[in-house]
């Protein structure tokens, strides 16, 4: 892929490695539509449970990890792959370092994938969550994980310019953050092929995981889509960052809180309660430095608001900042322990992952893809861009109809848990909540429909892109070497 | 007059010339070093200063100049400080055309010799921010190692947990006390050394201290140290005290910087005259007595020397205060540093480098700072009593608790010692002048030191340069007189007095003459038709009008050899020899030069009108001014005795001056403002450059002063208030570390928003 | 609690690896003259992306 050009002296000129990423951009679109049908039918099953179809492998229980699997890794996963490797390149004037490395982790996250969507329905799982997979898948991605840092890190170590753009240590913090929880969290005894046992148990194993799962949710669909947020944006507004200083500072104060919040995960369970305090004093904490990244990303259009009227692509990136800070607000708030008390287990606390997912990681992703597909394939524009203002707004209602849904669904079904008679006993069955959340639960399914919808119009768009533009090699700028 | 040189737009044979210092070995060497190259030769590698920058892509278009020139293999710009770095190939460049392509472009450049005092604070303001970052991620982190032992109830925490805490927060605060608060252990033991206790002592001995008492209650709960450990404290204030003096630092740093871009010029070029009457340019250190040397108009003199031809004006202003220049001719003494205001004229060589008389007046500046009085800060001198304070409660405590329980009586004389750390008595005075600076640069003054923010305030007498400073460097119109024959040519009263000055102001406009110039400035331009317009040398202008009449504007004298009689004024119009008007002349003051004087008498200062120009003019400036006491015809040494004689009768001191003469004395005086249009060796050895140049900025200057060291003082009583309540808790053996932890983290951000206060 | 005796140490080391990050960064100069950094990533000459 930077098998190079025909220089003007007629040696070879140096090229971007663009191939990997235009490759891990497509399956990114491809896994977003499977990952977001795969949550539809199960927003389905959970609203009409004969969809179940009595087929094990299509049960609701074997199908949501498949969802999650696959939204954040199939889906999220790809998009960090693709814009890692490019903001990478161009930040630091040089091609990816070991490009065949590169491919390979292309191949191996696309194996990954699919034996997760093979083993996932057939039940084989570990049961801790974002970590479903089993031994082998987990040896594979960690073999992948240490490629891909590897690939990284060669490219920033090789780079032409002195100075490391802040998105690159956004990036390589994500890097090294997924391939620590992954490795210390996945641990486990193997006793055959498909089945292992963790190497924690009980309340130790639930802070690991939780350990793990909140700082993915801090590394990996925080930290990485932040380095994401921190190129696109500046490049599709043609506006430097608002506060150069402040990213920087901003990175620093994010590392370092963020290690200390997943007690949260964990109110009101056999953790001790100073453990749950501690995790829902950080939590809070952790407010700061998350509200810091999303002011300093919005106020880069400071002075040319304008833009966000014509350009439906500035609407996927600004308006899912606004949705990371509403989130970022949500969860510390949520890790307090008197609203904990009202949340925990109800589907607020799906409302607000999907919030995050949906609002911030899904529009960037979106919005960053818009601004990367067409130059990979020597466009300037996706083929129609009035198909992007119609997947904003279709994304943005089936977004609010969501949240809203699980909103009301979740405070509902918190307050009917906890109603108790003047005796003493509760009342309220479960199931009567079940059937009060149901009419929640359609329209949450019809939230989810649209935001499908608006996927499956990406992908059309894609494909017009792809098929009218041709892949060309980039010649690397002849930088005279500006900072070596 | 300032000491630049000619800003006239550059020919290609002048930006050759000008630029051939540039070349010269030893000047090069001021801004450029030397990289090894692994073939064997060697590239240089230059650092300019640059002017002209006003948007980001003008870095890239500068860059691409750069880039573009023959020999050059690497060039960035960096647009925030407005520098250039190239890297260029000495067999196929010189420097000078590195500036030659930078003119190009449409910009400017000069070299940059700052760059080894850049890269020392480079290589502090890294250090200070690294180890500020060292601490404050440390303690954030030891925060919520501790937080634990905070929140759980008794008998929650296992005692193995509360150990592995303790462990995991004793390993993390060691980066914290073996690097990051290094500058406090070396502070103190250098005052000590000196006999001297600055704030570093008490600093250095509480966290000392209570590092050694956490760890001991790490390794041994059951020790004598107890149980308790105060990592979490120690961190956090190590990471308060670091970051107030980080803001200090860069306070400090940025002004350096603004000095040292305004410094920024091109080094001299002489023109060396050979035997055969050749000129050749030089670098004018490398002139040698006995040396001819060429000095154009406008140019400065390269060297102290003898008049060999011609005669001209000279403006030794910088020099001496003289406001007026003066007439040199054939056989006089010209000095370096002052400027050729007439004819070219040729010089031989007498005294060069630091034999000049420019030069020592520098070398009487820097003995004079030397001998500066000294002044310790306010909160420093609060450190020794405190300090004594502190040990003598710690030791009155631990024999009190030796009798009531002697296990408890060394953890409760650490607690006294610890709940004493003065963090917020650190941050008082530094935070304070912080934000005071802040207020003074809104207000147009750029200090280079924040002590001088109490000189400011405690200054009680205050000299004023004259020429300047007081003055600007022009003179103005001050009346106008018609003669008979004036009235009748241009009729009676006000009326008349303007056509004669738009008649005299029209012919002035031939002339650079200051006089002439100051003409020019009173009237509107009038376009008329002059023909056969002479200047003659020392006297005056001539010229035709449209009727043929020859009309004359000069001195008196000169008029007066051709007939007239009348002979009082400075300058004199006069047609076909009949005396018409005289015209008389002031110096300019400087805006807000006579509101300043009476606010700094309302704040009752005392004021001295300090020249070096002749009585007659310096009393006729302090008269319109309202400065009763006035020192004239002083030299540099005789304004240095008035300032020290001052000092002796236990005066302070505060300098206002701008020219070379004034050196010596801004470095002697207690605080010294130099302003911004003044000579460089002056403004780089005042406290503060007045930026403005507006005299009324001084008094607000005083007021915003005035008012930080009130807050500075609210600040210290605050702090040691603070400690004063926790002392009878922590003897009491009732102060837990979350307390101190509370209490610390809260008495110093009251200290802050305090401090805020001051930057309004 | 003993998952602490894993996690309190991981989580220590790693932060003194962060430390020692911070402080390659700082000495090696990616913090100097930041203002000029948020400009490059516009202005060099890009044919496509």
């Amino acid at each position: 892929m930077s098998t190079g050009l025909q220089g003007p002296n007629g040696g070879a000129e140096p090229v971007y490695s663009d191939g990997v990423i235009r490759l891990f951009s497509l399956a990114a679109v491809l896994w977003g539509v499977v990952g977001m049908l795969v949550g539809v039918v199960i927003a389905a099953q959970l609203a009409w449970p004969e969809l179940n179809l009595g087929i094990p492998w299509l049960s609701y229980g074997r199908l949501r990890p498949l969802h999650t699997n696959a939204v954040i890794f199939a889906f999220g996963g790809c998009v960090l792959f693709a814009t890692s490797y490019h903001v990478v390149q161009r930040t630091c004037q040089t091609p990816l370092f070991l490009p065949k490395l590169a491919m390979f982790t292309f191949v191996g996250w696309q194996l990954v994938i699919v034996l997760a969507a093979v083993t996932l329905p057939l039940g084989i799982t570990s049961g801790k969550e974002y970590a479903e997979l089993e031994w082998p898948i987990d040896l594979l991605i960690a073999v992948i994980w240490v490629s891909y840092a590897i690939v990284f890190f060669g490219t920033v170590g090789t780079r032409k310019v002195k100075h490391i753009y802040v998105a690159n240590w956004f990036f390589g913090a994500f890097i090294l953050a997924v391939a620590l929880l992954h490795i210390v969290n996945s641990a486990a005894v193997p006793v055959s092929l498909t089945k292992s046992y963790s190497a924690y148990a009980g309340v130790q194993d639930a802070m690991i995981q939780w350990w793990y799962g909140h700082n993915a949710v801090g590394f990996f669909l925080t930290a990485g889509f932040l380095g994401m947020m921190y190129y696109y944006i500046p490049r599709q507004a043609e506006r430097p960052v608002y506060s150069y200083r402040l990213s920087i500072v901003h990175f620093w104060a994010l590392i370092f809180t963020y290690m200390w919040a997943g007690p949260h995960h964990l109110h009101y369970t056999a953790l001790p309660d100073w453990a749950q305090s501690i995790g829902m004093l950080f939590s809070l904490v952790l407010l700061a430095p998350s509200w810091g990244g999303m002011i300093n990303g919005i106020m880069t259009l400071s002075g040319a608001w304008h833009k966000l009227r014509d350009d439906p692509i500035l609407k996927f990136l600004i308006v899912s900042l606004s949705f990371y800070g509403m989130s970022t607000f949500e969860g510390p708030m949520m890790s307090i322990k008197t609203v904990n008390a009202l949340s925990h287990y109800t589907d607020w606390t799906v409302g607000h992952v999907h919030s995050g997912a949906l609002g911030w990681v899904g529009l960037i992703s979106m919005g960053c893809l818009y601004h990367l597909i067409p130059r990979l394939y020597g466009k300037t524009a996706m083929h129609s861009v009035k198909a992007i203002e119609l997947h904003f707004w279709v994304a943005t209602i089936g977004i609010v109809l969501y949240i809203a849904a699980m909103w009301i669904a979740g405070v509902m079904q918190g307050l009917m848990w906890r109603a108790t008679n003047p005796d003493g006993t509760l009342v309220y069955t479960f199931v009567e909540s079940v059937k009060a959340t149901f009419p929640y639960y359609v329209i949450r399914l019809l939230g989810g429909l649209l935001y499908l919808g608006g996927m499956l119009i990406m992908a059309w768009n894609v494909v017009m892109t792809v098929r009218a533009g041709r892949a060309t090699a980039v010649p690397i700028p002849r930088v005279v070497a500006a900072h070596a | 007059m300032t000491f630049a040189a000619s800003s006239t737009v550059p020919t290609v044979a002048a930006v050759a010339a000008d630029l051939t210092a540039v070349d010269d070995p030893v000047e090069r060497q001021r801004f450029t070093r030397w990289v090894p190259q692994p073939s064997g030769g060697r590239l240089a590698e230059s650092s300019l200063q640059l002017s002209g920058l006003h948007c980001a892509a003008c870095a890239g278009l500068i860059e691409q100049a750069l880039r573009a020139t023959p020999g050059v293999q690497r060039a960035s710009v960096s647009a925030a400080s407005q520098r250039a770095l190239v890297l260029w190939d000495p067999e196929l460049t010189q420097a000078s055309r590195l500036i030659t392509a930078v003119r190009g472009a449409g910009y400017d450049a000069a070299p940059d010799a700052a760059a080894p005092a850049r890269a020392l604070r480079r290589h502090e303001a890294r250090q200070a921010l690294w180890r500020l970052f060292v601490a404050g991620f440390c303690s954030m982190q030891i925060m919520m190692l501790a937080t634990p032992a905070y929140v759980a109830g008794p008998g929650e925490l296992a005692p193995d947990t509360r150990a592995l805490l303790n462990w995991a927060s004793w390993l993390l605060a060691l980066p914290v006390m073996l690097f990051s608060a290094g500058p406090f252990f070396s502070g103190a033991w250098r005052g000590l050394r000196r006999r001297r206790i600055g704030m570093d002592v008490p600093v250095a001995l509480g966290i000392g201290i209570a590092f050694v008492a956490s760890s001991g209650a790490t390794f041994d709960p059951q020790g004598p140290f107890g149980a308790e450990v105060w990592f979490d404290s120690l961190s956090m204030f190590v990471a308060f005290v670091l970051g107030a003096r980080w803001l200090e630092m860069r306070q400090r740093h940025r002004a350096a910087e603004a000095l040292e871009a305004s410094l920024a010029r091109l080094p001299e070029t002489a023109w060396r005259v050979a035997e055969d009457g050749q000129a050749e340019a030089v670098a004018a250190h490398r002139l040698r007595p006995g040396d001819t040397v060429r000095v154009p108009h406008g140019e400065p003199f390269p060297a102290d020397g003898r008049l060999l031809d011609g005669g001209t004006r000279v403006d030794e202003a910088l020099l001496s205060g003289e406001s007026t220049p003066r007439e040199r001719h054939v056989g006089d003494t010209v000095l370096a540093g002052s400027v050729n205001l007439g004819a070219p004229v040729r010089v031989r060589v007498e005294r060069v480098g630091a034999d000049t008389r420019f030069e020592a007046i520098v070398a009487m500046m820097k003995s004079a700072a030397d001998e500066r009085p000294g002044a310790a800060a306010l909160a420093d001198r609060w450190a020794g009593p405190f300090l004594w304070a502190v040990l003598l409660l710690a030791a009155l405590a631990g024999a009190a608790w030796s009798f009531i329980e002697p296990s408890r009586a060394l953890s409760v004389a650490v607690a006294v010692l610890i709940v004493t750390c003065p963090c917020a008595l650190s941050l008082a005075a530094p935070a304070t002048l912080v934000a005071a600076s802040q207020a003074l640069l809104r207000r147009g003054i750029g200090l280079g030191r924040l002590a001088a923010i109490e000189g400011l305030a405690r200054a009680g007498r205050v000299f004023f340069d004259k020429t300047g400073t007081l003055t600007l460097d022009t003179m103005q119109l001050a009346t106008t007189r018609l003669t008979d024959a004036g009235r009748a040519a241009f009729g009676d009263g006000l009326a008349g007095e303007t056509a004669a000055l738009a008649t005299a102001a029209a012919l002035a406009a031939h002339s650079n003459h200051p006089l002439a110039r100051a003409l020019a400035a009173a009237a509107p331009a009038h376009a008329a038709a002059w023909s056969d317009v002479q200047e003659h040398a020392g006297q005056g202008l001539s010229a035709r009008d449209a009727e043929g009449q020859r009309w004359q504007l000069g001195s008196p004298r000169w008029l007066a050899a051709e007939g007239s009689a009348e002979a009082h004024s400075r300058v004199a119009l006069a047609c076909e020899g009949t005396l018409l008007a005289g015209f008389e002349f002031e110096e300019t003051l400087r805006p807000g030069a006579r509101e300043a004087v009476q606010a700094l008498h309302e704040a009752g200062m005392k004021i001295t009108l300090l020249s070096g120009d002749e009585a007659g003019r310096a009393h006729a400036l302090a008269a319109r001014l309202g400065i009763a006491e006035v020192i004239a015809g002083a030299t540099p040494e005789s304004k240095l005795a008035a300032v020290a004689a001052a000092q002796a009768r236990g005066e302070r001191v505060m300098m206002v001056g701008d020219g070379v003469n004034d050196a010596p004395v801004l470095a002697r005086a207690d605080v010294s403002v130099a302003l911004a249009s003044g000579a460089g060796v002056a403004r780089a050895q005042a406290d503060a450059v007045l930026a403005s140049g507006d005299l009324r900025d001084l008094a607000r200057a005083r007021a915003i002063a005035a008012r930080a060291l009130a807050i500075v003082r609210q600040n210290l009583v605050w702090a040691s208030l603070y400690n004063a309540l926790c002392i009878p808790l922590a003897v009491v053996g009732w102060l837990p570390p979350w307390a101190a932890g509370i209490g610390m983290a809260a008495s110093s951000l009251l200290v802050v928003l305090n401090a805020a206060r001051a930057a309004r | 609690m003993d998952i602490l005796f894993l996690l309190i140490p991981l989580s220590a080391v790693l932060i003194l690896f962060i430390v020692g990050v911070f402080g390659w960064a700082v000495t090696s100069g990616q913090f100097d003259e930041i203002e000029d950094e948020a400009e490059r990533i516009l202005t060099r000459e890009p044919p496509g992306a």
